[in-house]
């Protein structure tokens, strides 16, 4: 009887600790018993962690009684496991989200709380925050300004007497004078993003429209219309001029940004947030940005494209709103901003800010010419926005461009009827 | 005679996390699989079959389908072919086949994320191992785009998926070798037996159970397969490497349709239920014979 009492005991504290276990894994904001608060930030930018401790010891040494406990996920497992962590408000009072399909299903959610009239907008440049907001109202506010363009060899240009093109014959005029010379014109990670990223500027003047993608999802345009076409058409041509690295299908972002970085290329296909990477591994390279033109200079209407991403936000299920918001504040400050832009090499959506690298003056360069949202971006459905992508993907294999079109759009048509 | 209510009491932890962690999740997927819920929102709708017949009618689904059969018939076939081969050749205890089962064996060991981040540089057409071993070689004709080429890239995955657990299965082999009674061999070495004739009444009879448990392991495996393919390509180049396990990951986590996921993830459990099932039956019976 003894034996079985021992025992009974043995598993009911097991079973305790099991249950400690798993309720220690919970936790996020609280209010302590020394009345300090503590707030979670939740985002994927692990390697800003550093700055970011910085600019919360900073902001805890102004607001003692607030605590940030910033927790990242990589940006993989902040697509998968992000939303469900902020779904019962335990993490991220102030958590980052990406723009697109993530932004509008959060959105759908109501996990944001509303930002409208909050005097720290004022920082910001509000052409750049556009991407945070929906009907008229800011949910979140993007962060950081990335233009998604392809980034060239200053040096090797000068080599050649080459300059950024005005239009379609000059870009295929400026491959081709690289290509005899032995220059890979551009390095594309066909792989994986390089269809992503080059498409956006490879469309932008084939229909200069700010929500084009927006027709396509809502049935309104389809990808077999000529502005899709012509787009494909053209990576065709690209592809068979052989301006892009041999069987760039099966390279990879890595790999492609080592054909540039070691002169054997002469534009890589990705965007600014690739230029301080790039010289930190060549100290020597002259970079810039370009965008291809895909029509005549007379019909161009945008010179590149901008993206505005790690939109910062306050969880509608922060039991510390106003905390969050503070923290949300702080970061908007710009000094803090400056802070944040030049130790991680990213540029910021907030006006008049000091970079003091050249890599983040490239990209600041682009700040008052004239570019549009990501395309990309716009589509809100994965799935369509997969099989676009994919559509580049299959010309590259060899399809034509206008099965390639059909394909893609039958999947959108599906997607559609759903 | 142990009390019986202690037994079940002793089993309850077991009950409570298997049915928490398993049964739970299961049947909740199940729920989903009947709902527009879009894995954020506090809110959805009942939808009834919609979902199934989504998934059915989807061109995505349909080429994943395609695509896992292709997959899982040539893993199957090579892995347990190659397998064997190096169990054959490797089943003495010498020192030197050790070394060499233990090499084999090796990728077993490497996680799979990491099997396809190294198989992923290897394939690299401008920088990789390969393209540069075979134009070394002066075989530039053979030198593509392994995992770019729409024709090719689901088997150059599938060579790896192989590399990787070929020497886990050669193992099993060698267990199942080693059980067969040496004066069978030496009974029919006696006999005036050919290597081949040994083989063929003694040894691949006697292997049977051994296959059994190769063959529905490496289908399961390979049927379920989603680490190598989401680091390797994530179902390019253009629908080419997608399989059933990454549209389903897809569906749930990009595009936020967790109940349409649902359908797809418990019409999977079916297709791999049924295939279990008579594969294990097919099995039982190959046994029974050998």
């Amino acid at each position: 009887m003894k034996t079985q009492r021992t025992r009974l005991a043995l598993l009911l504290v097991m079973v305790l600790a099991l249950t400690g276990v798993l309720s220690a894994c919970g936790g996020g904001s609280k209010q302590a018993d020394d009345g300090k608060v503590t707030i979670s930030f939740l985002h994927w930018r692990g390697e800003d962690t550093q700055t970011f401790q910085k600019i919360i010891d900073a902001f805890e040494q102004k607001n003692p009684n607030i605590v940030v406990d910033m927790q990242t996920l990589t940006s993989d497992q902040y697509q998968t496991t992000a939303q469900a962590k902020l779904t019962d408000g335990s993490v991220g009072d102030v958590f980052a989200s990406f723009p697109g399909a993530q932004f509008a299903a959060l959105a759908k959610a109501g996990l944001f709380t509303d930002l409208t009239g909050e005097s720290f907008l004022k920082n910001y440049n509000a052409n750049l925050i556009e991407a945070g907001s929906q009907d008229g109202k800011q949910w979140a506010v993007p962060y950081q300004l990335v233009y998604n363009m392809p980034i060239y060899n200053k040096a090797l240009f000068e080599k050649y007497g080459l300059t950024p093109p005005k239009d379609w014959e000059g870009f295929l005029k400026v491959c081709q004078t690289l290509k005899d010379n032995g220059i890979i014109p551009i390095a594309f990670a066909g792989g994986d993003i390089g269809p992503g990223q080059f498409m956006n500027t490879m469309v932008m003047n084939n229909e200069p429209s700010e929500d084009i993608f927006t027709k396509v999802e809502a049935g309104q345009a389809k990808l077999t219309d000529e502005f899709w076409v012509k787009t494909l058409t053209q990576f065709k041509e690209l592809n068979d001029k052989g301006f892009f690295q041999p069987n760039s299908l099966g390279t990879k972002d890595p790999a492609a940004g080592a054909l540039f970085i070691q002169g054997k290329a002469a534009m890589l296909a990705s965007g600014s947030y690739q230029l301080s990477q790039n010289v930190k591994q060549n100290p020597e390279l002259q970079q810039g940005l370009l965008a291809p033109i895909t029509v005549s200079a007379d019909q161009a209407k945008y010179e590149g494209v901008h993206t505005s991403t790690f939109m910062l936000a306050v969880n509608s299920r922060s039991k510390h709103p106003e905390e969050a918001k503070k923290f949300v504040e702080f970061l908007s400050q710009p000094d803090i901003a400056a802070q944040y832009a030049n130790e991680t090499g990213q540029n910021v959506t907030l006006k008049d800010i000091k970079y003091d690298s050249k890599e983040l003056n490239i990209a600041q360069e682009w700040a008052d010419k004239k570019t549009v949202f990501q395309p990309r971006y716009t589509i809100v459905n994965a799935e369509n926005q997969k099989a676009v992508t994919n559509s580049i993907q299959a010309v590259l294999g060899g399809a034509t461009p206008e099965q390639a079109a059909q394909d893609a759009q039958a999947i959108i048509d599906q997607q559609i009827g759903r | 005679m142990i009390n019986r209510k202690l037994l079940w009491l002793f089993m309850l932890p077991g009950i409570l996390l298997y049915t928490g962690l398993f049964v739970y999740p299961a049947l909740s997927g199940l729920f989903y699989s009947f709902t527009n819920w879009d894995g954020v929102s506090p809110s959805y709708d009942f939808v009834g079959i919609a979902n199934y017949k989504d998934s059915f009618d989807s061109i995505t689904f349909r080429k994943a389908f395609v695509n896992n059969i292709k997959f899982m018939v040539v893993v199957v076939v090579l892995q347990t072919v190659i397998s064997l081969v190096l169990a054959l050749v490797l089943a003495k205890n010498s020192r030197t086949h050790v070394v060499f089962r233990a090499l084999y064996f090796f990728p077993a060991i490497l996680s799979s994320v990491s099997v396809g981040l190294i198989w992923s540089f290897i394939y690299d057409p401008s920088i990789g191992l390969l393209n540069m071993s075979l134009q070394s070689a002066g075989l530039d004709s053979l030198m593509g785009s392994w995992t770019g080429d729409a024709k090719i890239a689901l088997y150059a995955i599938a060579f790896v998926q192989i590399w990787a657990h070929a020497g886990q299965m050669m193992i099993i082999f060698i267990a199942g070798l080693h059980a067969i009674p040496g004066e069978l061999m030496e009974a029919a070495r006696i006999d005036g037996a050919s290597r081949l004739q040994i083989f063929g009444k003694i040894t691949w009879p006697l292997l049977a159970p051994s296959a059994a448990i190769v063959i529905s392991y490496t289908t399961i495996q390979s049927f379920k397969a989603f680490d190598l393919i989401f680091v390797m390509t994530d179902g390019g180049p253009n629908y080419a490497t997608e399989i059933l396990t990454t549209y389903i990951y897809h569906l749930a986590f990009s595009n936020y349709s967790f109940g349409l996921a649902s359908a797809g993830s418990m019409i999977f459990l079916v297709l791999l239920g049924i295939l279990t099932f008579f594969q294990f039956r097919a099995l039982r019976q190959e046994g029974a014979r050998g």
